[in-house]
């Protein structure tokens, strides 16, 4: 049982107070807004990742279902199949937003390139989940509201992801909205306040929660359905939260929990694969899940490739692959939050906290989970930990104030700039190889090579070498590309960022130029592009801080070959 | 004063952090650093030597250097080094983690010594070591200049086919043969082992196994032999590959030396 339960002036228990009434929400949604913008301002450079190829192909068959359903809604109700059931293993409502985006911005108004209306609904995502974590932030300080988004993103890891039209970012963003929407439910966070815990909830513990707050629960929770299946942990990690609350709390949770009921209707009705055989169709999204593939992971000097994977492998690529104050602040936040669950002096917004960042990397702890990805996977462990950093930090610059050596804004300043400008740093040096980054603790790009870390995933960072093969490439050479699959190339022809005369090769023996992406797993593919093509010498490449990325092999003879 | 402490810490760790970016390519070489170990090479370098990056991953250097065959092993203790008579160590000793002290302990544990003081080219460094190996008499497998990753280093040897049997003549007191499974195959524990049986002028002299790799074993199996303390008879070897999985893709190495 938490102990938020205090004894107040009047001797009354009471819940934890503190109601400063104004309306904070103009800063939430401006930093979102804000978000979204420096998110839109900054991708034209990020490359289409391998996912994002295929995301892209079923955002345009969904497309065509869209305008379909326009002018022949029948035609198009019936046939939900044909067009729904290319990429079946995730659900409807990312996708489905990136076609809306593309129907709407490329193809009518034509005001967006393709990429870039695809990707926008992902920044939305990447606003909405500044705009919630500055909410949980709000509920201490409007400073913590707005230190708590800002450690988020400042690593490039992070920034990266919030520019793809993939399903990372957004599901962090849900779960971070059915944080908010789940305590809004509980009446522990009103919306556009100052506070842990609203008036009426003290006053009222065993009321119901209110049909607004929990119908506005079970939409988030519904869109978190409809966006990735990291949601479907989500209830038993609501549920836990709400058993160790108060009594009155804990009544008050269990009569907002059956409002879940509810969402599979949003997610049914975003995903119209689900219109027809509702049943087959889940079953091959759950089956696909339960037993999906582990593609190999390098990882401290060793390619783990099939379970038990170490325990510990989630947060030590934290430690690695992020900048080391925002390491040191998330690990401290993390241990905080523990401890003082330990101690049951936690308060039910910071528990909630502490349960979602939990929930979220839980199933990467226990060693069976599938690993690769980076940290892509357990975002919402950072996310949810932010709020509690963001205090953490604010706390540090007070407690330096309040010696009057140094005045608070000079304090805050010097806190933020220690905890911001390494990750600053990381994404103006970096950016766009976003799976490439690697923190101080890892001794940079350099470091996490010599550790025996992954170099790189998804084939984005073959964007360095366009450019070079545009200029060099003799017309309808035939490129071999690697990593990069056949729709993200189509996709970068699409984008105007390679010849479209340009043509794919299997491999290096039907390729004039060969695009190689290192990999520790696909290490074969250099000597075969030596023997293929009899030299060793790369005619270009991307070296990161002296790492191999992606090394170009141009057979002799060709323009461009050395 | 107290009170400060964790303002300061902060302050330590974000400043800290930020110079430890922003000096980090001060230890990474710029393109005139290997181009001037690149002269030094042209210069000194004979046939048969090599050079070897280190860390293993420094393989920019194969933009530069020329004259000599690149390696980029990774375990300098046990790497072949075939008919290599002197290695160049290249190295960018100032990156993180780059551990070449223990790059150095491992060429000595092979016998290998340093013959001259470590040259500076920037953030380069150039070490030449003789490795004191014995003289190659020939190479057996493969004939040409062919390679293949196996346990992710490149190596010099021949693809052969399950089943196939490869002959080749040659000379020699001890003959060093290697094997292994290109690619991730190599690590499937399901698939049965290979075996590379070696004779010469028809008596069996020894087989190689190469069972699936479970790390800290090798991919990269060896067998040498000692033929005749002279090493002046050429025999015709034969290297008959087996396997009851007909679609493992084994490379094979071969050759002589003198003792």
């Amino acid at each position: 049982m938490i102990a938020s339960a205090r004894k107040t002036h009047g001797g009354h228990p009471s819940l934890h107070l503190s109601l400063h009434r104004d309306r904070p929400s103009t800063l939430t949604l401006g930093l979102g807004f804000a978000t979204a913008a420096v998110l839109a301002l900054t991708q034209g450079s990020v490359g289409f990742v391998r996912d994002e190829g295929y995301y892209f192909t079923a955002a345009q068959r969904y497309q065509e279902w869209l305008v379909l359903l326009l002018h022949a809604p029948l035609r198009a109700l019936q046939s939900t199949e044909r067009y729904w059931s290319y990429n079946f293993e995730h659900p409807g409502l990312t996708k489905l937003l990136f076609a809306v985006s593309h129907l709407l911005f490329s193809t009518w108004l034509r005001v967006l390139p393709d990429a870039l209306a695809w990707r926008l609904p992902t920044f939305v995502f990447g606003g909405l989940l500044t705009h919630w974590l500055a909410t949980l932030g709000l509920a201490r300080s409007r400073t913590t509201a707005v230190l708590a988004p800002l450690l988020f993103w400042c690593a490039e890891r992070t920034f990266f992801h919030g520019h793809l039209a993939c399903f990372d970012i957004p599901i962090c963003a849900m779960t971070a909205g059915v944080g908010v929407a789940w305590a809004r439910a509980l009446g522990v966070l009103e919306p556009g306040s100052l506070g842990q815990l609203t008036k009426s909830a003290a006053l009222a513990p065993a009321s119901r929660p209110s049909l607004r707050a929990g119908l506005g629960l079970a939409f988030i929770y519904g869109c978190a359905l409809a966006v990735k299946h990291n949601a479907w942990f989500l209830p038993p990690v609501l549920l836990v939260h709400g058993l160790f609350l108060p009594a009155p709390l804990r009544r008050r949770a269990l009569r907002a929990l059956p409002f879940l009921a509810l969402s599979p209707l949003v997610l049914f009705a975003f995903w119209p694969l689900l219109w027809h055989d509702p049943i087959r169709h889940l079953g091959d999204w759950i089956a696909f899940h339960l037993h999906h593939v582990h593609y190999a992971w390098y990882y401290l000097g060793a390619e783990l490739r099939a379970p038990p994977f170490p325990h510990q492998y989630p947060l030590v690529l934290v430690a690695l692959t992020l900048p080391l104050p925002t390491v040191v602040l998330l690990f401290a936040a993390g241990a905080r939050l523990v401890v003082q669950f330990a101690r049951r002096r936690l308060d039910p917004l910071r528990l909630l906290e502490l349960a979602l960042a939990g929930g979220a990397i839980l199933p990467f702890l226990i060693g069976d989970t599938p690993i690769f990805g980076g940290i892509k996977h357990w975002l919402a462990f950072l996310a949810l930990l932010a709020p509690e950093a963001a205090s953490l930090l604010e706390r540090t610059a007070r407690s330096a104030a309040a010696t009057k050596l140094v005045s608070w804004p000079r304090a805050l300043a010097l806190a933020s700039a220690a905890a911001l400008l390494p990750g600053l740093w990381q994404i103006v040096h970096l950016h766009p190889y976003g799976t490439s980054a690697y923190g101080e603790l890892a001794g940079d790009l350099p470091g996490a090579a010599s550790l025996g870390m992954q170099r790189q995933y998804w084939s984005n960072n073959v964007t360095a070498v366009l450019p070079w093969l545009n200029a060099n490439a003799p017309r309808g050479a035939r490129i071999f590309f690697h990593e990069v699959n056949p729709e993200s190339v189509r996709a970068y022809q699409l984008s105007g960022m390679l010849r479209s005369d340009l043509r794919q090769a299997s491999g290096p023996g039907d390729a004039d130029y060969a695009a190689l992406q290192w990999h520790r797993e696909f290490r074969d593919r250099e000597p075969e592009t030596w023997n293929a093509f009899h030299t060793r010498r790369p005619a270009t490449g991307l070296y990161l801080d002296e790492t191999p990325q992606v090394l170009v092999y141009a057979r002799p003879g060709l323009p461009g070959a050395p | 004063m107290l009170r400060l402490l964790p303002l300061g810490a902060l302050i330590a760790l974000g400043l800290g952090s930020l110079l430890f970016d922003l000096t980090l390519s001060s230890r990474l070489p710029e393109d005139a650093d290997y181009a001037e170990a690149a002269g030094a090479l042209r210069a000194r370098a004979r046939p048969g030597d090599a050079v070897q990056v280190w860390p293993p991953w420094a393989e920019r250097a194969r933009n530069f250097v020329t004259t000599a065959k690149v390696l980029a092993e990774e375990d300098l203790a046990s790497a072949d080094y075939a008919g290599v008579a002197r290695l160049w160590l290249l190295a960018l000793p100032r990156v993180p983690y780059g551990k070449l002290g223990s790059a150095r302990a491992a060429l000595e544990r092979r016998g290998a010594r340093p013959m001259g003081p470590v040259e500076k080219f920037g953030a380069l460094s150039l070490e030449e070591w003789d490795l004191h190996a014995p003289p190659l008499v020939a190479w057996l497998a493969p004939a040409a200049d062919e390679a293949h990753e196996v346990d992710y280093v490149a190596r010099r040897c021949a693809h052969l086919p399950i089943g196939s049997t490869v002959r080749f003549r040659g000379a020699g007191a001890v003959l060093h043969l290697r094997a292994g499974v290109i690619g991730e195959l190599a690590y499937d524990r399901s698939r049965p082992p290979i075996s590379v049986q070696v004779s010469a002028g028809g008596v069996a002299l020894g087989t190689l196994e190469v069972p699936p790799t479970v790390p800290p074993a090798p991919g990269w199996r060896a067998l040498d032999l000692t033929l005749d303390p002279s090493g002046e008879t050429t025999r015709e070897f034969a290297f008959l590959v087996s396997s009851a999985d007909g679609s493992l893709p084994v490379c094979i190495s071969a050759w002589t030396t003198a003792r």
